[in-house]
């Protein structure tokens, strides 16, 4: 969350309007989505590395760790899809098939396939949301859903969710160091009752702030919208440039690969 | 004297709490002084503040702005608190949103101004208090001075007639304190009202034109430092002489 957060705000496109860059990702989900071909997928991944890297400036590293993270995930998914257990002989049904003790590990063309497409696909589609996340704040992409008129209560919810998510971080981190520094973490007895006080405090300390948060707001004149001035953003159409060449891009692998070589498996 | 606020024998206790937090608190504060607010902790400062632009409602007594007494419905809190700013005791607790700049916008957008005006006097508060370099970045990346003065500037954005602020400077440095008192001299020049809970007793000799001492959920005192000062008792019985005389060995002790 703080490191996504920090690139969030510290990157060289990060005052581009943020409708461009959220039009780029979109664009490349529904691609990635629609196409649905595994060299698609790749080829998005690539692009959106490439563009993180290239220009917005996010390092390598951080790109990679927050993607790998999510991938993780990913591929423990794909592995049920691709393969199947079971304690019995699938006989006829694959000739793939692997005794291993009483369990029997299986699998055919098609579904390793499958599990190709899966992979590449979310491949795709997380590393077009991973560019806006980390070339987006969240105020950017408030502004933006209250232009693309998304109803007011839902935005409300998002800037206060995600100001307390960093409020809540903060707090349980200076309680975390308060207990720490007066040896609540000692010993794994000790911990286990520090941690359980900390976690019933922070949820009382959340209901108190929320209290505080509304009284605070009211004070200065709240009465059902939280009404805050959009930001202005630099008029650099850069990104839809690029957005028009990766999907044109995207439309031609896709092409390729479907007309030129054919059914070819890995397209 | 002409009073812009009066509270008459004000009670409040919060729930589940034995002892009332404000109980037969009176009193009437002038227009266009700076007001010092002391007392202990716990002795009824931010209760008392929160009451000023109708937050909190007294569960008995009357509390009256600019003569009339305060009512409770939608309306009139919102000219209310155009008209009394509140800057908060903890600034996290006032700032919601993730931006600098939106967050000091919110409160100019309430009074429904345009937006034109609300920039310019997002960025006129921002310079103030000098936040300026600090108008896009999120709020969380923030020390608690920073914060302390971007919820001021949030609060001046308003531009209220009476400021009420709870120690707004116990955590900021003695440089923007310097600053912060230029604003309050400024605002003041120009008529409005100023209060400000302290626990800086320099602040209450020096900076203030009147005195409020509260103990236990009550005024004890209420009136110019001058008076304060010479009113010998009283500063025996609060237990102020004996402070006052450790943190400013010029100050006449006991034995005058
Ligand atoms: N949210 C609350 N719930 C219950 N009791 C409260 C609450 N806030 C304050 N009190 C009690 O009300 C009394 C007055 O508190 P208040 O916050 O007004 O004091 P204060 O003068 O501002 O103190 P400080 O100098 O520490 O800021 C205290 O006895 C306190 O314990
Ligand atoms: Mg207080």
């Amino acid at each position: 969350m703080h490191i996504i957060d920090r690139y969030a705000y510290n990157n060289r496109i990060r005052n581009v309007e943020p409708a461009h860059k959220a039009s780029l990702s979109l664009m490349v989900l529904l691609l990635c989505l629609m196409l649905n071909k595994p060299l698609v997928g790749l080829v998005a991944a690539g692009w959106m590395f490439l563009l993180a890297v290239g220009l917005a400036g996010i390092p390598a590293r951080t790109f990679g760790r927050v993607l790998l993270a999510e991938t993780t995930f990913l591929i423990l998914t794909t592995i049920g899809v691709a393969f199947s257990i079971s304690t019995r002989d699938p006989g006829s049904i694959t000739d793939w098939a692997w005794q291993l003790g009483p369990f029997w590990f299986s699998s055919s063309p098609d579904s390793l396939y499958y599990g190709l497409v899966l992979v590449t696909r979310a491949l795709g589609c997380a590393s077009a949301m991973n560019f806006l996340a980390l070339t987006t704040p969240l105020v950017d992409l408030v502004d933006l859903f209250r232009r693309w008129r998304v109803p007011p209560l839902l935005i409300d919810l998002m800037t206060v969710i995600y100001r307390f998510i960093f409020v809540l971080l903060e707090s349980l981190d200076r309680m975390y160091m308060a207990q720490d520094s007066r040896l609540g973490y000692h010993s794994y007895r000790r911990g286990m009752i520090s941690a359980g006080l900390l976690g019933s405090r922070l949820f009382i300390d959340a209901y108190q702030r929320s209290q505080r948060l509304q009284i605070a707001l009211e004070s200065r004149g709240y009465t059902s919208e939280l009404r805050t001035l959009p930001s202005r953003y630099k008029d650099d159409r850069t990104v839809l440039w690029v957005s028009v060449a990766v999907a044109v891009s995207l439309l031609l692998v896709w092409a390729v690969g479907n007309w030129v070589i054919g059914n070819w498996i890995i397209v | 004297m002409k009073p812009i606020l009066e509270f008459e024998d004000v009670h409040y206790y919060y729930p589940g709490q034995k002892r009332s937090a404000l109980q037969g608190f009176s009193i009437a504060l002038p227009v266009g002084e700076k007001i010092a607010v002391v007392g202990r902790n716990g002795s009824g400062k931010s209760t008392f503040f929160l009451h000023c632009n109708g937050l909190y409602r007294p569960q008995s007594g009357v509390v009256r702005f600019d003569w009339q007494p305060m009512a409770y419905n939608r309306r009139s809190l919102q000219l209310l608190r155009q008209r009394v700013g509140l800057v908060f005791q903890n600034a996290d607790d006032q700032l919601f949103s993730a931006s600098v700049a939106q967050d000091i916008s919110f409160g100019p957008l309430n009074l429904g101004l345009s937006d034109v005006e609300v920039r310019r006097r997002v960025q006129a508060a921002a310079e103030l208090c000098e936040v300026a370099d600090l108008l896009e970045r999120p709020t969380h990346a923030l020390s608690s001075g920073e914060k302390a003065r971007v919820a001021l500037a949030g609060v001046l954005a308003m531009e209220p007639e009476v400021l009420v602020s709870d120690e707004l400077m116990a955590s900021l440095d003695p440089w923007v304190r310097l600053r912060i008192f230029d604003i309050l001299q400024q605002l003041h020049d120009q008529g409005k009202t100023i209060l400000m809970a302290t626990h800086d007793l320099s602040v209450v000799r020096y900076w203030a034109s009147f005195v409020v001492v509260m103990e236990a959920g009550q005024a004890v005192f209420c009136g110019s430092p001058q008076r304060l000062l010479t009113d010998r008792p009283l500063l025996e019985k609060t237990g102020l002489a004996r402070v006052w005389w450790r943190v400013e060995p010029s100050f006449p002790n006991e034995e005058g």
